[in-house]
């Protein structure tokens, strides 16, 4: 593991999990639905992140300090997040970190959840969720389960950074992207890519309480996303929207 | 004598323009540095966004716990619009778990000014899915003519 970011485990980590990241990105649709299952499949924290390369940042929580990158997790499952935004400059040796941590703990795969944003979000009724993959096998697992396959174009962020370091690592991994708002908090769509992701992983996710608490979520979820605004406008997000050029 | 090589006018040009990048993105970071609330005025700061295309410039405001008959849209002059919105219910900081802050909240308020020239008597406003829409044409004050 790097010298400039460590994770220090809190309690013996379960061999073969599979590992989920929820990163401040569009619509904080990683952070919103990682934060569901915490509180739905009673995750406990399990490791947590130092680095100099974060900002000199602890969250408080119930008067004591916690690193603002932790691991959760229970037998089958381990979950990254993290609570404040990640500055653009680090957020390769602070991806590539956890999926280092998360391959020495025999982690099966990893799946990314986050938001692309679109443009007419307001006016989307249904919302459609797309998987990029790191392999051949993951995509045509996604496909058989009725998926939409993000085909062409670019991404940007710590999903994109995790997507190709698995493929030149050769582990399994996959990004759910659930269409979104690019600047506001969007709980709908982090509903969305739960729904795909218990589809996925086989196993129950009620949304109905995210939901329920959509309004309360995007009135506390607003300083977070100003800040991720800035670490995205830094990264040239926008490009997502781009046409690509394919050159073969 | 010295080994400076001489720069050409598209590098010192290209150069100029990184550094007033650079200071835009600090003086943007400065401004943003502050509370997105305000306790002598209980109001909450409303995240908002702003795309200006050749014919319109679109505002967009995210407003929780908002209904329609509860948002005011007001032109301050011909370039600032002012948005309020009264809440659904009170807000503290206790709702959020935060002890050492005082203060309630019923009210979401912003201005917005408007970077380029738009005919404000003449804006759309709508309000979906808990977003307000807020449309202006914009003004064409010269044309340059094709020879």
């Amino acid at each position: 593991m790097s010298e400039e970011v460590k994770i220090i485990d809190k309690e013996k980590i379960p061999s073969g999990a599979t590992m989920l990241f929820g990163f401040p990105d569009v619509g904080l649709v990683g952070v919103i639905a990682a934060s569901h299952i915490i509180s739905e499949l009673n995750l406990t924290e399990v490791a947590y992140m130092d680095s100099k390369l974060l900002p000199p940042l602890i969250v408080l929580h119930e008067g004591l300090p916690h690193s603002p990158i932790r691991i959760f997790g229970n037998g089958n499952i381990l979950l990254a997040v993290s609570e404040t935004a990640i500055p653009a400059d680090v957020i390769y040796p602070i991806v590539n970190a956890l999926i280092n941590w998360g391959r020495s703990k025999n982690a099966k795969m990893m799946i990314s959840l986050s938001g692309i944003p679109t443009q007419d979000r307001q006016d989307i009724q249904e919302l459609k969720v797309f998987a990029a993959a790191s392999n051949q096998e993951i995509l045509k697992m996604v496909k058989e389960k009725g998926m939409e396959i993000l085909n062409e174009g670019y991404m940007v962020g710590p999903q994109a950074i995790m997507l190709q370091y698995c493929a030149q690592i050769g582990l399994p991994a996959l990004t759910l992207l659930a269409q979104c708002f690019l600047n506001y908090p969007d709980p709908e769509a982090a509903a969305e890519v739960l729904k795909e992701l218990a589809k996925i992983m086989e196993i129950k996710l009620d949304v109905s309480k995210l939901l329920e608490k959509g309004e309360e979520i995007r009135l506390r979820a607003r300083d977070v996303m100003k800040r991720t605004q800035q670490e995205l406008s830094k990264m040239k997000k926008t490009q997502e929207y781009d046409i690509p050029l394919y050159v073969s | 004598m010295s080994n400076r090589k001489k720069r050409s006018i598209f590098e010192i040009i290209s150069e100029y323009f990184e550094s007033l990048e650079e200071m835009t993105e600090q003086l943007e970071e400065r401004l943003l540095e502050r509370p997105s609330w305000n306790k002598k005025t209980c109001t909450i700061e409303p995240l908002r966004n702003m795309m200006i295309t050749p014919t319109e410039v679109i505002v967009t405001v995210d407003l929780p716990y908002t209904k329609e008959n509860a948002i005011h849209v007001k032109p301050l002059d011909k370039n600032t619009i002012e948005i309020s919105a009264n809440m659904s219910r009170k807000i503290c900081f206790d709702d959020f778990g935060m002890t050492h802050y005082e203060g309630e909240f019923q009210k979401l308020h912003c201005r917005t000014r408007i970077p380029v020239a738009v005919d404000i008597n003449n804006m759309k406003v709508r309000f979906k899915r808990g977003i307000l829409e807020v449309r202006l044409p914009r003004k064409h004050e010269y044309t340059i003519p094709i020879e």
